[in-house]
């Protein structure tokens, strides 16, 4: 059995132990996120943030004077599993709320879970429009991230920026969350940029291993840019892949990545291999590459490095410490543990975040979020690319 | 479209071909001789990236760096199918095969999770070797050096592999162990040290290909299920058991790849396992193989 399944089942049976008073003390937060598999690498540090916000919020009492506990459980970036993880946290764990998934394949399915059974499911990454959307919107789903309409719109303000460039190619992993980022920036360009053409889309799959044929179709359109929704693992194999086969060169790096590329974790795993002068974005650059960092996010980076014993804090905790946070604010504000009080509380919610006040629109339940983004540099002090001068973007995205 | 772009994706997917055949064959000879299906397979060669990450970390990368760990990788996953092979598989040849999948299944969790203990969840990334690291201009189009460097090697290895199973004394006891395992071991041969040896080569192809990977992919967890996957279907396309099988099913994988994101753009998957499912239907035994 894998170690954490192990602890799990540790766990289950330590809390059989003093039953009935031991329930009613802490509000259980279930937490599916992925563990194992190649998206785990976001999974962990998400993980990470929100235990780093619960042990923050426990230390000055709790909320409504119950301890937060965090039930974390492996979906494996599985749409079936987090359902089936999701299910059985309500109903054999009995936890209050849900916070977590990764993909927008997991959050969408754990949605319905939520819906089902009145338990407000905040979803701290899942970008695409579908979550929230009219056909699927309901009291109990909150969205911390941003979606695929604001990405979009600030992918393609980073690609007018872009000189002489009259054709660009796109990449995109195929499925919801690619498809969706790709038409979005492609109608965000015909605003921002209609002398640009985007000529050529290319959809590999999630996790393709060799991006060869792709590149290569790309390259025999001549493009003068290149709109790149690969992330994680994907992004890295990718880079690998393009630079001998000179993609990076023929576009002078006019590639702009609006899939968090610009994290530490990102820029770390590709190390000296990282094509710097690309741009893109993150939630958080952790190392802020110029001026005007938030005085609470430098704090906030100090202790995310205190509490998880990196030497480079990630830049994905952020947003699953922030939906803990709006969590709580809920709960606070309700006056309840209850889901019906919590969500008719979070709707319109505004709260804090180390970098920035976030509210959640009252049509649609998230926040529209912007993120930081900017050019990938050499820096002396860091082995790895960082974004330099990180601009928060998009600064007046209207919802239509 | 232009000659030269078709040239590039006709290499593109050489390349692609010859990193699946360094990894399939061992799969298709593991089964040809041995009538095991080693699922743990794409676990082994998810120990030779990792491992050769990790002497890359050691050693340093220089330039030779990057060769000791390859060799570092192919000799480790090669002990390591030694182990497996001595302590475990030896009890399930000749039963049911629903032991094997379950026991070789069993080891992919065990690797799997082993590899996350010990190296994290992290995505780690090896530089290509800097003689490797640059591209010529061929007819046209950009051909990396390295791929260029592995087209070249997986002929190589099926020649070697062709001329050892053909020509030597070896290859003829691995081959008679193929025919008939019981006459073979009536004539006095060493059956088991046969098997071993054969299983041992195989991991250590395994454990090669997994180190030659790392600069032109990322090394993450569940690289070991997603390739077991892509070996599976060539060597069902190529025939199982059948070397050259491997070789031809692997150019064909790699070629219908290549050319299918051309006439299917938004599809890339359907037509490898469409050639697949075509080939199941109208000779279910694979291009080369023969009828079980």
């Amino acid at each position: 059995m894998a170690l954490h399944h192990r602890l799990a089942v540790l766990c289950a049976a330590a809390a059989f132990l003093p039953l009935g008073a031991r329930a009613a003390d802490t509000i259980k937060i279930g937490f599916p996120i992925p563990l194992s598999g190649p998206t785990a690498v976001y999974g962990k540090p998400l993980l990470q943030g929100a235990q780093m916000a619960v042990a923050e919020i426990n230390a000055k009492g709790g909320v409504l004077g119950k301890k937060l506990e965090i039930l974390s459980r492996d979906s494996k970036a599985n749409a079936d599993e987090a359902v089936r993880l999701s299910r059985e946290l309500i109903i054999k764990d009995n936890v209050d709320f849900l916070v977590g998934t990764l993909t927008s394949a997991e959050a969408p399915a754990v949605s319905t879970v939520a819906k089902e059974n009145k338990i407000v499911f905040i979803a701290p990454t899942s970008k695409s429009t579908i979550l929230t959307d009219a056909q699927h919107i309901h009291p109990y789903i909150f969205r911390v991230s941003s979606n695929t309409d604001v990405e979009g719109d600030a992918g393609a303000t980073e690609m007018a920026k872009f000189k002489d460039v009259k054709t660009v190619v796109t990449i995109g992993p195929d499925y919801a969350y690619g498809r969706d980022s790709i038409a979005a920036f492609i109608k965000a360009l015909k605003q921002k940029a209609p002398n640009m053409q985007v000529v050529d889309s290319q959809w590999p799959k999630l996790g393709e291993p060799d991006f060869t044929a792709f590149i290569n179709a790309m390259l025999s359109k001549n493009p003068d840019a290149v709109y790149c929704s690969l992330f994680a693992g994907d992004f890295v194999t990718f880079t690998k892949e393009a630079t001998p086969l000179g993609l990076f060169k023929k576009i002078k790096n006019q590639l702009v990545d609006p899939a968090e590329v610009g994290t530490t974790d990102e820029a770390q795993a590709l190390g000296a291999d990282y094509p710097y002068g690309i741009v893109a974005d993150a939630y958080d650059p952790v190392v802020w590459g110029g001026g005007n960092e938030p005085a609470e996010h430098k704090k906030f980076v100090e202790d995310l490095k205190a509490f998880t014993h990196d030497k480079y804090a990630s830049g994905w905790s952020i947003v699953a410490y922030e939906s803990i946070y709006a969590l709580a604010e809920g709960i606070k504000k309700a006056g309840s543990t209850k889901s019906d009080a919590v969500s008719k509380a979070l709707e319109g919610l505004t709260f804090d975040t180390p970098v920035g006040k976030r509210s959640f629109s009252v049509k649609s339940h998230e926040t529209f979020s912007p993120e930081y983004w900017g050019t990938m540099s050499k820096d002396p002090n860091y082995p790895f690319a960082i974004i330099k001068d990180p601009e928060l973007l998009p600064t007046d995205f209207k919802p239509s | 479209m232009a000659a030269s772009f078709l040239f590039g994706q006709f290499m593109g997917g050489l390349t692609t071909a010859m990193f699946l055949f360094l990894i399939a064959s061992g799969l298709s000879l593991v089964f040809g001789i041995m009538r095991v299906i080693n699922f743990a397979h794409g676990s082994f060669y998810m120990l030779g990236a990792y491992l050769a990450w990790q002497a890359v970390q050691w050693v340093h990368p220089t330039g030779a760096g990057f060769w000791i760990a390859a060799l570092f990788s192919a000799a480790t996953v090669g002990l390591l199918g030694a182990v497996v092979e001595r302590l475990f598989f030896r009890s399930l040849y000749g039963r049911e095969e629903l032991y094997q999948l379950l026991f070789t299944y069993a080891l992919v969790l065990i690797l799997g999770d082993a590899a996350k203990f010990i190296w994290g969840v992290d995505q780690l990334s090896v530089s290509t070797p800097p003689v490797l690291a640059g591209s010529v201009q061929l007819f046209g189009s950009t051909q990396p050096l390295y791929s260029l460097f592995i087209i070249v090697l997986g002929p190589i290895i099926a020649f070697l592999g062709w001329l050892g199973i053909n020509k030597t004394g070896v290859g003829r006891l691995v081959r008679a162990a193929q025919m008939d395992r019981e006459m073979l071991d009536a004539l006095g041969a060493n059956v088991g040290t046969i098997y071993t040896g054969m299983f041992v080569f195989a991991s250590c192809l395994a454990g090669l290909s997994g180190a030659l990977i790392t600069p032109i992919q990322s090394i993450v967890p569940g690289m070991d299920v997603l390739i077991i996957v892509q070996a599976f279907i060539v060597v069902v396309i190529g025939g199982m058991g059948s070397f050259w099988g491997t070789f031809w099913g692997s150019v064909i994988y790699g070629q219908v790849l290549s050319f299918g994101i051309l006439i299917f753009p938004g599809f890339s998957l359907f037509s490898v396992f469409a050639l697949m499912a075509v080939i199941l239907i109208v000779r279910p035994w694979g291009l080369f193989g023969r009828p079980l």
